[in-house]
């Protein structure tokens, strides 16, 4: 049959009835256009604001990062014990046992150490949160070097007294913009300025301020000076311990490990706290595709409620429509062809009102990721996934019409007025 | 000559039971290849459903119907379709074209079922439109037709696939009588050139040109069906 081009005549006779009557056309093909429109207008929403949230999440260098924090072994209020007493909380020690745990999945081990202090130069005197860091931080951070070096292993070793200083820190303490060499007062200690970092920005939205400004704040020495000669602690406890590990899949079993070494080290007890951000991250992911079962199913009932209204108005002209169909089965249609006919009709109309709707969908996600100023992000499969679905339910709801075209008796058709 | 029609006991109910109606009661005819038949009778006589049978548009109630020496009564929906498509030529006196379709594609709808090639369906479909006499209107809408000029298009069609029979109601029915005898003309001419043709006519005049009347009354074909004119 392809050869006569059968289809071809069936595709333009239903051109020719969709063109002739465009208004009741337009109306049956309402469904479906608002079905794709509102399936893909909804996927591609929710699509942008995972990509958008996934960038935030990459920026801050998020999904990778397993935290290791000092947790208080006692939960119930009650006396540590003499064993919880002997524990010497988070150190250095723990952030090496972790990295070789697994040497190829940990991509960088970060470590830090907080307190705060007055920061004094030429320019400015400010209290100032203080970052101890050693190992990896400035790297697993996503901090990126303006000018200088960053710490080498010797400054932590040693204690160096030197610093780096982030784009803020920069501008507060030496507004002329010539940090690198100089030296400034951290406490009591003169600290030589080594490394300047470039500005971190991240904007959720584009009118929203900068997500990152406090990272600009950083005033970052080595681990060992923080914890050793301001804080006078010998034993170099850490506040917190972070693991990079690029590979999402294998976080979940090194944290089990970890957990395992860091329980056998600290005697068995648990003073610390690990924080898989990754899982949060599956927790976010899952919500994604809750959202976009949501967006599915409101396109699948628009779908199914337009193709009701389609059936009904494919039946009404079907009436309309009886001698027509009576006329082609006297001049030797089968019933079969009679059904094929309407049903390329039902799905030509289908096809272009999915088309339809595929400009209303993009239009639709186009205006509301503007309101919500976050760039728009069409995955191809949602492209896919509204065009199969109008597809099918297209087919569905045309199948009762044809099949009654196609049942109609030859006479009865012709003496239909 | 072989016989193009053949049937025997044909009869048709409509209804059931309590009030069924007795549209044909029994019809024995035989028409030959060639002949050209014209049936007759009053309102409600069964012209219409006999001529529904015999083109295969209506399965009878019971009896037996040979069209060109295929037993049809007991024939499938899709192998009736069939049997119209290439055994019968219907001709309407409503003419019955698809009024969305041009001319040509009106006459090229029975050879695109028949699962004719495109390009001879062209071919066919412009031969009969020059056989019928209006090939200049291939590309028109039937709106754009007079009556006569719509009834030859239907001939065309009906004759698209060369069918062996070729049945006419009232084809001339909605015409007046100048354009009602032109066609008439051309169903002689068709007769000529060796069609069997039967038609339904209310008008003796027209009854008159055929070569034999049959006449119908209460689903009965009435008194020596083989009186000629």
């Amino acid at each position: 049959m392809a050869a006569t081009g059968a289809f071809r005549e069936r595709l333009f006779s239903a051109w020719v009835e969709i063109r002739e009557n465009l208004g009741r056309s337009t109306l049956q093909a309402l469904g479906v256009m608002l079905g794709v429109a509102s399936v893909l207008g909804g996927f591609s929403i929710s699509d942008s604001q995972r990509r958008r949230s996934d960038e935030l999440f990459a920026k801050i260098g998020g999904f990778d990062k397993l935290n290791v924090q000092p947790s208080e072994a006692i939960k119930d209020g009650t006396q540590p014990s003499a064993l919880q007493n002997a524990n010497l909380g988070l150190r250095s020690d723990d952030a090496s046992r972790g990295e070789k745990l697994d040497m190829k999945a940990v991509q960088g081990v970060s470590v830090q150490k907080f307190a705060r202090a007055r920061v004094r130069s030429p320019f400015a005197d400010q209290d100032r949160q203080i970052t101890g860091v050693a190992a990896d931080y400035l790297a697993v951070n996503g901090y990126t070097l303006d000018k200088g070096r960053l710490f080498s292993s010797q400054d932590v070793e040693t204690a160096a007294p030197v610093c780096v200083l982030g784009y803020e820190a920069v501008s507060v303490f030496f507004p002329t913009g010539e940090a690198l060499n100089q030296v400034i007062r951290v406490g009591d200690i003169p600290v030589t300025v080594v490394g300047v970092l470039k500005e971190k920005v991240f904007r959720f939205r584009d009118s929203q301020g900068n997500m990152f400004a406090w990272r600009n704040k950083l005033v970052a020495l080595p681990a060992t000076l923080v914890a050793g000669r301001m804080e006078g602690d010998a034993y170099h406890r850490l506040d917190r311990v972070v693991f990079k590990i690029p590979d999402i899949n294998v976080i979940e079993k090194f944290s089990e490990s970890l957990s395992a070494v860091l329980k056998s080290s600290h005697r068995q007890q648990e003073d610390f706290r690990i924080d898989d951000i990754a899982k949060r991250v599956r927790k976010r992911r899952s919500q994604g595709d809750v959202y976009n079962l949501v967006f599915m199913l409101s396109g699948i009932l628009s779908l199914v409620g337009g193709g009701m209204v389609n059936v009904n108005i494919q039946l009404a002209t079907l009436k309309e429509r009886v001698r027509e169909v009576g006329v082609k089965m006297a001049i030797g249609a089968s019933g079969r062809e009679v059904f094929k006919e309407f049903m390329t009709e039902a799905l030509l109309l289908t096809g272009l009102g999915g088309f339809v709707g595929f400009f209303i969908g993009v239009a639709f996600s186009k205006v509301i990721t503007t309101v919500l100023e976050v760039p728009l992000y069409m995955d191809p499969k949602s492209f896919v996934w509204a065009f199969l679905l109008a597809l099918v339910f297209g087919f569905l709801f045309a199948i009762y019409p044809a099949w009654k075209a196609s049942r109609l008796s030859p006479m009865e058709a012709l003496r239909y007025e | 000559m072989s016989a193009i029609i053949e049937t025997s006991g044909l009869t048709k109910v409509f209804g059931a039971n309590g009030n069924a109606v007795h549209a044909l009661r029994g019809i024995d005819m035989v028409v030959e290849k060639g002949e050209f038949v014209a049936l007759i009778g009053p309102s409600g006589s069964g012209k219409s459903t006999l001529m529904a049978i015999l083109g295969c548009l209506d399965s009878p109630t019971a009896g037996r119907y040979a069209l060109d020496g295929q037993a049809v009564e007991s024939l499938s929906g899709g192998a009736l379709a069939r049997i119209r498509n290439e055994k019968v030529g219907f001709v309407f006196q409503s003419y019955n074209l698809l009024p969305k379709a041009s001319i040509l594609r009106n006459v090229e709808l029975p050879l695109l079922y028949a699962g004719v090639s495109r390009k001879e369906r062209r071919r066919r479909a412009m031969e009969m439109l020059e056989k019928v006499g209006i090939p200049e209107k291939a590309n028109v809408l039937p709106a754009q037709l007079s009556g006569g000029q719509k009834q030859r298009v239907a001939i065309a069609r009906a004759l698209a696939n060369r069918p062996a029979l070729l049945l006419a109601d009232e084809p001339t029915g909605a015409l007046d009588s100048k354009t009602g005898a032109e066609v008439l003309g051309l169903f002689k001419e068709l007769h000529r050139q060796g069609n069997a043709v039967m038609l339904v006519t209310h008008d003796p005049h027209i009854a008159a040109m055929a070569e034999r009347k049959v006449e119908l009354c209460d689903g009965l074909i009435l008194g020596p069906e083989a009186a000629a004119a």
